[in-house]
């Protein structure tokens, strides 16, 4: 090995506190990089194949009932490639042993299991017959969930009727990754299953013999989606059609989508966060060596050695200390990796996803890394080039210290000479001072942005579904009922108050732009469900007119007091044009809402309830439920109290490894900055420190200084930290912000002192350290030594 | 022991063509507002095999000379041939290629790199060398070879410095630039390393410069400048050069 290079590597090991801090901030990039990124590309690939392969449809319709023979006719639009017709069942499941709600789908399927889109995959057992009443296949989650096996039976109330299935397979399918049951809040695998029946059998137990209620279609290659979907439209029309749709609108693919788009946010902005700090950090380190280093690089440079390989002899310490990172991060990711991917095979249904990290991810996260080591490097490899050998070879001058402002500061508070010396040497390196400062408030903002991320979800879920939601049980129904059904609800025992609710498919244009949407409307004197917006302020119904939340109205191009065009996809199908008397600033969705009497204006019909919001004495609720299930008339019972259960379930299960990730990502900036910082300023003042221990201060005195000035310097950075951390909060909320919801920004003060704790005891922890190489200082050495 | 002010004729010993040859070579310091003129119009010619001493007052600009000569740094004005090459006219990267082949250094403060053994100190230049000495023996020359396993710190300042010789040497330079070799060491070890320069001398005829302070190892040298305010201000010639052993300290 060439003598320079044992010197680099005997200087990494001299080192090997401060490249090992730097090493882990690079690993923490390297690890969220290769997190993000890989578990990103294992969902999109897993999700592309599995579509591939089991001929997920492109567009989407569901209607009241139409005759089968219209898949022909839909067959026959330009740019249709393949079209399927189905019946789409939902049914109420009764479990032995469990009173609370529990609903399934049932969709039709050839003769053991088979159809040409959306293909049912089996995991066990067999495919349904085509005439076996009964015969059900099952979702693999919800087999899980409830422990069933093919063999076991669970009665259910299809259209009215109750039978009994049997599950003779276990499968799942391309168009179920994501589930939830309608009007659920949160996706409950145990509650909510899938079934696949036999299309005969199933068109028995419906009432609909040659007839379907869903359509899907692939496309042809440069198909126009828009065009086929106005055309399938008027087709379906008569049909009851709730209007046709896009994958971006598939419930499925739309999550599936915003969770690919989060990871995307995420790579965003965590790695580099990482990145720019491990940059400071090679920056501060790399220039103090290099400055201590002047008389052995002009040594080198009069024996001969190029500009170019000193250059590259300094840049490889900061690509071997990138490189340590890179391992690390990579252990650390593929790790994390995997178990994401684990968390995530839970809540998507695939037939299989494994972590896969790619060459080309690795590469990249290799590169990012190198780059940035690299960059923090230029600083002081500059200054390497620039020496040139005969100024190298005389000392460097003595550090220049000026009665500056930062003094007279200091002569005001009225700091003792130690005070002096801190203050002095702070304002002597104006330049790592504040890196060290930025460095600590980065990491303190990244936990703070991170675990306010933990208050955004809650606050969501918990402000503004369930204060928006205050119904204790809702009702839905077959199809829409006129207002009698609200009596016969009411005379339960136990049910303390019911309201009316309704939403109404329709298609509504501005111009150009057209979108599909339900029209939602309550009670005019409702109190159970409320409209919430971003200020969380409750907003009303308005008397006439449309309100639509913001994001709808832009989407649409519309403003309060255009008129827009409603083309109604269910009861009479009436269009009209109506003013838009509102909008709201809402978080969840693209929503439209109008009065009761508007929506009953525009459907036409007298069956203005299509759901009923319950309040109920739970004392008696398992016998209000067992009533309500009893009903023909019910599709599905939903309790708002099981979604939050689910939903502080959900949390509760991973909140400490999350918050365990973020505390040790965020630490390791903390420790990497302060620890470098202290290392750095300890070598600097050892020979200050050793002077002042002979002229008779004590250990703990001399201590003081280092830490005083580590001390101030963290002072400054948690104000700034906290401004950082709501900045890149703020940042985060927005950059998860997608089609389907926006995170509230809804910081809480336990959060600021919970991050400012974490990152002040990092920070404490790793001076103390240094301190106590301080009180091991050997005074004859370092007097003697030359720097 | 002559005095003479004339340099045009100092042809050292005898040799044809001088290794080095300057003329009026300046170098300007500007430190802030002010202007340290730190040589004032040098001329000079060096003879190949040429044992050369610097004399004169700190602060006369002798290592400024020296680090010009040794192409560390250039001078503000005025030109320097080495043979017939022009090294005043030369890119950084021509004057790095020279170094690399043709010069050793060896400083006051021995400069070695702490963190590499004895023998990794010199290998630092043997592994860019074009014919070096191995290692090991370029330290047998300085009789270091049973401590070449040993780092600068467990050294003594004149074993350092002996490194640093060897690490000089170990280039088979043609000239070896010396800034105050013995300026920390005390007599007995100050000799032992002069001892080994004159060796280097003697065996690969090497060109040596040296500065110091110390009048007495004029004596080794052909030739004594003597230095005052940036100037050449006189020039000693000895009739015969002295072995380091015998130099009165
Ligand atoms: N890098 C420099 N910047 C400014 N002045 C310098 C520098 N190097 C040397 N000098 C000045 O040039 C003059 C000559 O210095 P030097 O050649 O080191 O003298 P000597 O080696 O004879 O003691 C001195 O006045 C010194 O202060
Ligand atoms: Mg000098």
């Amino acid at each position: 090995m060439k003598a320079i290079d044992l010197k680099l590597l005997r200087d990494l090991w001299r080192m090997r506190g401060q490249a090992l801090a730097i090493a882990a901030v690079i690993a923490a990039a390297a690890a969220t990089f290769i997190l993000s990124v890989g578990v990103h590309e294992s969902l999109s690939e897993t999700r592309e194949i599995y579509y591939e392969r089991n001929h997920f449809a492109e567009v989407f319709a569901g209607m009241t009932r139409a005759p089968r023979t219209v898949v022909e006719r839909v067959e026959d639009i330009e740019g249709v490639r393949q079209a399927e017709g189905r019946i789409i069942q939902f049914v109420t499941l009764e479990m032995e042993g469990r009173v609370e709600p529990i609903r399934g789908v049932i969709n039709s399927v050839e003769d053991g299991g088979a159809s040409d889109l959306n293909q049912m995959i089996l995991t066990e057992g067999r495919g349904p017959g085509l005439e076996e009443a009964g015969e059900v296949v099952v979702d693999r989650s919800f087999a899980e969930a409830n422990d069933l096996h093919p063999g076991d039976e669970i009665d259910a109330l299809i259209y009215g009727t109750r039978q009994t299935l049997e599950i003779v397979g276990i499968g799942l399918s391309p168009d179920y990754i994501w589930a939830i049951a309608p009007g659920d809040l949160i996706p409950d695998e145990s509650r909510y299953g899938i079934f696949w029946m036999g299309r005969r059998a199933l068109e028995a137990a419906t009432d609909r013999t040659e007839a379907i209620n869903s359509l899907s279609l692939t496309l042809d290659h440069g198909a126009s989606e828009a065009e086929v979907i106005r055309q399938l439209d008027i087709i379906l029309a008569p049909y009851g059609s709730t209007g046709a749709y896009g994958r971006e609108d598939h419930l499925s693919h739309a999550f599936l989508d915003n969770e690919l788009m989060q990871l995307d946010a995420m790579t965003r902005i965590i790695p580099p966060v990482f990145l720019l700090v491990s940059t400071f950090l090679v920056y501060i380190v790399l220039g103090r060596m290099i400055r201590t280093e002047r008389e052995q690089i002009g040594l080198l440079k009069a024996f001969g050695y190029t500009s170019r390989a000193i250059a590259w002899h300094y840049l490889k310490f900061a690509f071997a200390i990138a490189a340590l990172g890179i391992v690390l991060g990579a252990i650390v990711g593929i790790w994390m990796g995997r178990n994401m991917t684990e968390l995530y095979a839970e809540y998507y249904r695939f037939p299989f996803l494994v972590y896969q990290l790619s060459p080309e991810t690795f590469a990249s996260a290799a590169a990012l890394a190198l780059a940035s080591a690299g960059l923090g490097a230029i600083g002081g490899v500059r200054t390497a080039i620039e020496l040139t050998p005969a100024i190298a070879m005389a000392p460097p001058p003595p550090a220049v210290y000026r009665a500056g402002t930062v003094e007279r500061l200091s002569n005001l508070a009225g700091f003792t000479s130690i005070g002096h010396m801190i203050v002095r040497h702070i304002s002597r390196w104006p330049g790592r001072s504040s890196m060290t400062v930025v460095g600590v408030s980065l990491s303190l903002g990244l936990l703070f942005s991170t675990m306010s991320f933990i208050d955004s979800s809650s606050s969501m879920l918990e402000t503004n579904f369930f204060r928006a939601q205050r119904q204790d049980v809702s009702v839905t129904f077959i199809e829409p009922r006129n207002e009698d059904v609200l009596y016969d609800l009411g005379r339960i025992p136990g049910v303390l108050r019911v309201e009316a609710t309704r939403a109404a498919s329709a298609r509504l244009r501005h111009g150009p732009l057209s979108e599909r949407v339900a029209i939602e409307s309550a009670d005019d004197e409702g109190t159970l469900w409320a409209r919430i917006d971003s200020a969380e302020q409750e907003v009303p119904l308005p008397p006439a007119g449309l309100m639509l939340s913001r994001r709808l109205a832009d989407k649409l191009g519309a403003r309060t007091g255009d008129r827009i065009e409603v083309s109604m996809l269910e009861g009479r199908r009436s269009v009209s044009v109506v003013p838009i008397a509102a909008t709201i600033d809402e978080l969840v969705g693209s929503r439209a809402y109008a009065s009761s009497a508007t929506l009953a204006q525009l459907t036409r019909d007298r069956a203005p309830v299509g759901s009923a919001l319950l309040r109920i004495d739970t004392n008696q609720r398992d016998a209000i439920l067992a009533e309500l299930q009893e009903m023909p008339i019910v599709l599905g019972v939903t309790e708002r109290n099981a979604a939050l259960v689910k939903f502080e379930e959900m949390i509760d299960d991973n909140i400490i490894t999350m918050i365990g990730f973020y505390v040790a990502f965020a630490s390791a900036i903390a420790i990497g900055v302060v620890y470098n910082s202290a290392r750095i300023v300890f070598s600097e003042r050892a020979r200050e420190l050793a002077t002042l221990r002979v002229l008779g201060y004590h250990e703990s005195e001399v201590a003081l200084v280092l830490l005083g000035e580590l001390a101030l310097l963290i002072a400054i950075a948690v104000p700034i930290g906290c401004f950082a951390g709501y900045w890149l909060a703020q940042l985060m909320t927005a950059m998860f912000s997608s089609d389907l919801f926006r995170l509230p920004f809804a910081p809480t003060r336990a959060t600021y002192g919970f991050s400012i704790l974490v990152i002040l005891a990092a920070s404490a922890l790793t001076a103390m350290i240094v301190a106590r190489r301080v009180m091991r200082l050997d005074m004859v050495r370092v007097l003697k030594a030359r720097d | 022991m002559t005095t003479e002010a004339d340099i045009s004729d100092g042809q050292g010993r005898g040799e044809t063509l001088p290794v080095f040859r300057a003329v009026d070579l300046r170098k300007i310091y500007e430190v802030g507002e002010t202007q340290v003129h730190a040589l004032r119009g040098v001329d000079l010619e060096i003879g190949r095999g040429e044992v050369l001493v610097l004399l004169g007052p700190s602060g006369s600009g002798k290592s400024t000379l020296l680090n010009i000569v040794g192409a560390l740094d250039r001078p503000t004005s005025g030109q320097l041939w080495h043979e017939d090459t022009e090294l005043t006219g030369l890119s950084d990267r021509a004057l790095t290629r020279f170094r690399r082949a043709h010069v050793g250094f060896i400083f006051q403060f021995y400069n070695l790199i702490p963190s590499l053994t004895a023998e990794e100190n010199v290998r630092l230049v043997t592994d860019i060398a074009d014919d070096p000495l191995p290692a090991e023996e370029a330290l047998e020359m300085v009789g270091l070879g049973h401590r070449r396993g040993h780092f600068p710190a467990q050294l003594s300042g004149g074993e350092q410095q002996r490194v640093a010789v060897a690490r000089a040497i170990a280039k088979r330079p043609r000239v070896l630039f010396c800034d105050e070799p013995t300026g920390a060491l005390d007599s007995s070890t100050g000799i032992k390393v002069l001892e080994t320069l004159a060796k280097a001398n003697e065996e690969f005829g090497a060109t040596l410069i040296i500065i110091t302070h110390n009048a007495g190892i004029a004596a080794m040298a052909d030739r004594v400048f003597n230095f005052l305010d940036g100037r050449i201000a006189s020039i000693d010639v000895n009739s015969e050069r002295r072995p380091p052993s015998e130099i009165s300290w």
